[in-house]
């Protein structure tokens, strides 16, 4: 133990150098695995069920975006041999403003029918971490994404107006990395009383009595769920078949658009991937051979005291493992402290821009032990091959 | 005995010929006598004590120790022999800094396959004879130049090598612990062992049984000993 610690602060900046290179690595990473985070998450929610939504054009946004989808269709839907569960949605952007866009921040309204189980086979419940999930019967209640609560500094039991109606928060749901951070999740009811606040032509529209429009005809959408056994795009393209006057959202079809929507944000992360490793590798490999070269009159000394290439490569590589299993720790380690210490920053608007992951961290920490055994290795055998009057000749 | 048979070697030079360090050299270090090789510098003293103690390779020529040709060993084969068979002090020491004065000295037995309390009170026996027992957890930049020499000098016998080989002992020490050194090279040889030094003092003669002079790589007998003795 005593010969570990003299090694290790022999090589302290060699630690150093190693720790820089591996919370370059780390970082870089968990930043990687946020956005991985973000876009698993929307593709495995899409692929937990069929979206269907009225034709045409409105004001829903998300998933279940298009026109309005009038409660026959959703009879009609339920009826299609395969279906298994129709849940009535209304999702709307929380500031209209900026419904034009569909930024990956934007923060929604989803008003979801509570008298009937949610279909998504992957999202049967949103996970709550504090409080509890709206029942039927709620009104008035709302349970919020995570980041929306940081961001709205929102607890259980505070109160959010939202168009002039008072809600209470019933439960925060837990932090998904991915669309539900930024929900205000309410029954339909509710939200379809602020679609009408929000849309003035709507507004114009039931007051004139033009349209015949009932209340659970204000649907923007629907999640639907297939039977045990269906295929859900057959399902999807039955329903596309057999009931007018729908967009219906293939989960494949939909799965394979966000990622092609989020093929920017792919991109990225492998270029940030790509940089991470070569960053961060050529600065551990570049440190550690550098240590090992800095010794060359060191292993010339040893092996004119009768070391063979065996004993040296041996003595090489157990050292190369500890410091790189130090400095790999102490970089993930450093890593985590500024990622932690940025993300509580970030947190005032809810935002967070690191993910650091049991495989990231793990993965980091065996790239670094084996690029830096590998770097000593080499380092190790130029060295060897020198002879050791050579070695010290030169180390002198 | 050390013998060395036709040794050749030569450097490369950045331009023109390439420079002999070592012609035709040939040399028998009996065990039990003390060997003294003067030389100016560049006259190919120190590549002489490097071939014969393995640490470099010769263009030609054989080097015995004990009766084995050790120069036609592989490179894992010299290792050992230079363990079992040589030690070496250096003009500049050559302590490793991270390690204490105690663990130099026990570095030369971990790599003859020497641990235990046994090569440890031996490292110590000998920190006490060279007068640096006070020392031994002290790490090299902590001594003096003449504590380090003495300190590689226990390295240097700590196996008992039958070969003691020396490149300028003395050469950065002060009078006193030049004396000491060299007094020791003496028990060494008494004790049984080849010694061979270089130097480039005329008065690292003293006490040498055998004086030879290097001049551009060729190995001559040296001057008269003090007392008419003959190399």
């Amino acid at each position: 133990m005593r010969l570990l610690i003299r090694i290790l602060r022999g090589y302290a900046f060699t630690i150093a150098g190693i720790a820089i290179g591996v919370a370059g690595i780390v970082a870089l990473g968990a930043m990687a695995e946020r956005i991985v985070r973000f876009i698993e998450g929307g593709d495995r929610f899409v692929l937990g069920q069929i979206s269907v939504a009225g034709r045409g054009l409105g004001m829903g946004a998300g998933f279940t975006a298009g026109g309005m989808l009038p409660a026959a269709s959703l009879r009609a839907i339920a009826g299609v041999p395969g279906v298994w569960g129709v849940q009535a949605q209304v999702m709307l952007p929380l500031n209209p403003s900026t419904s034009q866009f569909m930024t990956l921040t934007q923060e929604l309204i989803l008003g979801v029918d509570l008298t009937v189980p949610t279909p998504n086979r992957h999202y049967p419940q949103l996970p709550v971490g504090q409080g509890r999930y709206l029942r039927p019967g709620d009104r008035q209640a709302a349970v919020v994404g995570a980041s929306f609560a940081t961001s709205h500094g929102l607890h259980v039991g505070d109160r959010l107006t939202l168009e002039e109606e008072s809600f209470e928060v019933v439960g925060v749901l837990q932090r998904t990395l991915t669309a539900p951070d930024r929900f205000v999740v309410m029954s339909i009811e509710d939200a379809r009383r602020q679609w009408i606040a929000k849309d003035r032509m709507l507004r114009t529209l039931l007051a004139t009595g033009v349209a015949s429009i009932n209340a659970p005809d204000l649907n923007t959408g629907a999640a639907v769920g297939w039977r045990e056994g269906e295929d859900p795009d057959a399902v999807a393209r039955r329903i596309a078949e057999q009931v007018p006057g729908v967009n219906v959202q293939l989960p494949s079809e939909l799965s394979r658009l966000l990622r092609s929507s989020t093929a920017f944000f792919s991109a990225l992360l492998v270029g940030i991937g790509a940089l991470a490793f070569v960053i961060g590798g050529l600065s551990l490999a570049n440190t550690v051979a550098a240590a090992v070269f800095e010794r060359i009159r060191d292993f010339g000394v040893k092996r004119a005291l009768g070391a063979t290439d065996l004993q040296l490569g041996g003595e090489v590589l157990g050292e190369a493992l500890a410091v790189t299993l130090t400095g790999g720790a102490a970089g993930v380690a450093l890593a985590i402290g500024l990622g932690f210490a940025v993300d509580g920053w970030a947190a005032r608007t809810g935002q967070q821009l690191f993910l650091f992951s049991g495989r990231l961290l793990g993965g980091a920490l065996v790239f670094s032990v084996l690029l830096g055994t590998a770097a000593a290795a080499y380092a190790t055998l130029r060295v060897v091959r020198l002879s050791p009057a050579e070695a010290i000749r030169r180390g002198a | 005995m050390l013998e060395a048979r036709g040794l050749v070697k030569s450097y490369r030079a950045p331009a023109g010929a390439p420079i002999r360090a070592l012609d035709r050299v040939d040399l028998t270090v009996p065990a039990g006598s003390l060997a003294v090789v003067l030389g100016a510098s560049g006259s190919g003293k120190s590549t002489l004590l490097n071939v014969l103690g393995l640490l470099e390779d010769a263009d030609g020529g054989d080097v015995l120790m004990a009766g084995e040709r050790v120069s036609a060993l592989g490179r894992s084969g010299r290792g050992r022999a230079r363990g079992r068979y040589v030690g070496f002090v250096f003009q500049s020491f050559l302590l490793l800094p991270s390690l204490t004065a105690l663990d130099n000295v026990l570095l030369a037995g971990r790599y003859a396959g020497r641990r235990g309390p046994d090569v440890r009170r031996r490292a110590r026996e000998l920190l006490a004879q060279l007068g640096v027992q006070e020392r031994e957890l002290h790490y090299p930049p902590q001594l003096s130049g003449g504590e380090q020499q003495r300190v590689a000098f226990c390295r240097a016998v700590l196996n008992d090598p039958p070969v003691l080989l020396a490149d300028e002992p003395t050469g950065n020490l002060d009078d006193a612990n030049g004396r000491v050194i060299w007094g020791a090279l003496r028990a060494r040889a008494d004790a049984g062992a080849a010694v061979v030094v270089v130097s480039h003092r005329a008065d690292a003669v003293v006490g040498a049984d055998a004086v030879y002079r290097m001049q551009q790589g060729r190995l001559q007998p040296g001057p008269p000993m003090p007392g008419g003795g003959t190399p």
